[in-house]
């Protein structure tokens, strides 16, 4: 059976099915949030900040909303679906089938990506609602678009590849919640979701630098904006050798079994 | 063609040995049933088949692929129902189906027909819209047999399938399963119901903490039993006659019913009727009881119990 035949493509379609079918619970609330987002930052506080870098504050925090909405859903998409799945035992159907490891794991990766990538589509829609509120006959620039699907490409893989660590981990729901919001949601708000780096004191800035989130808002900022206030293609070349990285300890981690065979 | 081999197989869970070095064969088309108590380890060997849990030690072949090695090879040839209801509560039950013949490469158009002929042939196809968690008892029992099928395994394990469900539908499970071993599928059963494993397998293997205790046909292990002959004497004696019979064991009297052990009804009963005609006594009934395949279980099985009463074996 090879990596990318029947079996990979069943378990990838029954992975996209099950956050397709339930938009109430997927789509929805990526939705509701980013309305309220560009409601009060960008419209109602918006209006009262500067502009950075030369663009209107809506404009700024658009990519930043894009990566924590994207981000987010590909990551609680893979754990949620890996967690439940060992939590009422159903993952087994998958497990005692012949599909290879790394079939099992690309599919789930696979799917949830694209959720991430779905949601960061919704995210846009809604900032293209907002933005001429804003700014008259304004628009969602896309200035460097090969950069734009390259950085969300690889940081949605990235976040849905951690996501299967994450749901291999859990031993309860408690935990995929201490992920996301004790660990996942501060790392992108202290990532310049709504603030440049040259706003911060040069020590804030530079520890700021440590986190990981800072290269994916900038990179897409830079997708969007054509402006980052990081190298784009050294944080590109790092995320994409990350993700390459923890795709490959997803599937040492299903071959060995962890979380998910006794 | 060996369609499971298991040699010297060890899982420990921490201090617990769940299987203690257990070898076993079993050849294509046999319709195989493991008996033991709780905590014997038959699905702790069935979860090592399918790859749900390792061995620490010892390998395990199915149609001569390694389990670990060649799981893929191993796994396509096995449809299992097992104990627990882990079934996909997300989608409605003829997509569940489709969806595992998917995973075992069965494109989309056959595996929709594959699916709607599992549920028929377990008698729940009106219900294919369902999703399981709707499902009665007795249907999930039933869906847990049709996603076995739905692959048409040549090797299809069963752990407990029969576990709560009514007589009627035991039977008709039964039928299915049988008519299945008939066309060629190797059954390997696992089960609490001794008639179960009575009616239905052509070899059993009886299972303790860990290890196999004995294979043989149910036949054969009926045999190794202690029968009974149960005697209506016309007067009741004052004590139980004794016997200095081969084969012939403990006589016990409640008023004029004799009850005695021997090791096998047939041959013995016309020695001991004698006897007792010699000692006066008029024999007015006989009856043969033959050894049931669970006592001979239980005697296999028994575990010491200590002065508290507590099962310390």
């Amino acid at each position: 059976m090879s990596a990318f035949g029947t079996g990979f493509r069943s378990l990838l379609t029954r992975e996209i099915l099950r956050f397709v079918r339930r938009p109430r619970n997927t789509f929805v609330p990526p939705a509701i949030t980013n309305v309220l987002y560009f409601a009060v930052f960008g419209v109602i506080l918006g209006d009262r900040i500067a502009a950075i870098q030369g663009y209107d504050y809506i404009l700024f925090i658009l990519p930043g909303l894009v990566v924590l909405g994207a981000v987010s859903n590909a990551f609680e998409n893979a754990s949620f679906s890996i967690f439940h799945g060992r939590w009422n035992e159903y993952i087994h159907e998958v497990l005692t089938s012949p599909l290879p490891y790394s079939s099992q794991v690309l599919a789930y990766v696979v799917a949830s990506a694209l959720r991430g990538l779905v949601v960061g589509g919704i995210i846009v829609g809604v900032g293209l609602l907002f933005v001429p509120f804003t700014i008259d006959g304004g628009s969602v620039p896309i200035r460097r678009p090969l950069y734009l699907v390259a950085f969300m490409l690889t940081i949605t893989t990235l976040f849905a590849a951690f996501g299967i660590v994450g749901g291999l981990w859990a031993e309860d729901f408690d935990y995929l919640t201490v992920l996301n919001q004790f660990i996942l949601r501060p790392l992108t708000f202290f990532g310049g979701v709504f603030y440049s780096l040259e706003t911060l004191p040069d020590f804030w800035a530079t520890v700021s630098l440590l986190n990981p989130m800072v290269y994916m808002v900038n990179g897409v900022r830079y997708g969007f904006l054509g402006y980052a206030d990081v190298n784009a293609n050294l944080s590109l070349a790092v995320l994409a050798g990350l993700t390459a990285v923890v795709v490959g300890v997803d599937i040492l981690l299903f071959r060995r079994g962890y979380g998910i065979i006794e | 063609m060996t369609a499971i081999r298991a040699d010297d197989l060890v899982k420990e869970y921490g201090d617990v040995r769940a299987l203690d070095g257990l070898s076993l064969e079993i050849d294509e088309g046999e319709f195989f049933g493991l008996l033991g108590p709780n905590g014997a380890g038959k699905t702790t060997f069935i979860n090592i088949l399918v790859g749900l849990a390792r061995s620490t030690t010892g390998s395990a072949e199915v149609f001569g692929h390694d389990v670990e090695d060649d799981y893929q090879q191993a796994r396509d040839r096995i449809g299992l129902a097992p104990q627990e209801f882990n079934v996909d509560r997300f989608f409605p039950i003829h997509e569940v189906l489709e969806h595992k013949a998917g995973y075992h490469g069965i494109e989309s158009e056959e595996a929709e027909r594959r699916a709607a002929e599992a549920l028929k042939t377990v008698g729940i196809y009106d219900k294919r819209d369902t999703r399981f968690d709707w499902l009665s008892g007795g249907m999930k029992r039933r869906f847990l047999l049709a996603r076995a099928l739905v692959t048409d395994p040549d090797l299809l394990i069963l752990d407990e399938p029969t576990a709560g469900v009514d007589v009627e539908l035991r039977r008709e499970l039964w039928e299915l399963v049988q008519r299945l071993n008939d066309d060629g599928t190797t059954v390997l059963l696992t089960t609490h119901y001794i008639e179960e494993a009575e009616q239905l397998c052509d070899t059993v293997a009886i299972m303790d903490t860990g290890r196999k205790i004995e294979v043989a046909s149910p036949d054969d292990l009926r045999g190794r039993g202690e029968d009974t002959l149960l005697v209506t004497l016309a007067d009741a004696p004052a004590r139980p006659p004794t016997f200095d019979l081969d084969g012939v064991g403990r006589a016990t009297l409640d008023g004029t019913e004799l009850s005695v052990t021997v090791d096998d009804a047939g041959s013995r009963a016309a020695a001991v009727i004698r006897t007792l005609d010699r000692s006066g006594h008029e024999v007015v009934n006989l009856e043969l009881r033959r050894a049931s395949l669970e006592e001979v279980f239980v005697g296999m099985t028994r575990t010491d119990t200590d002065a508290s009463g507590e099962v310390t074996g």
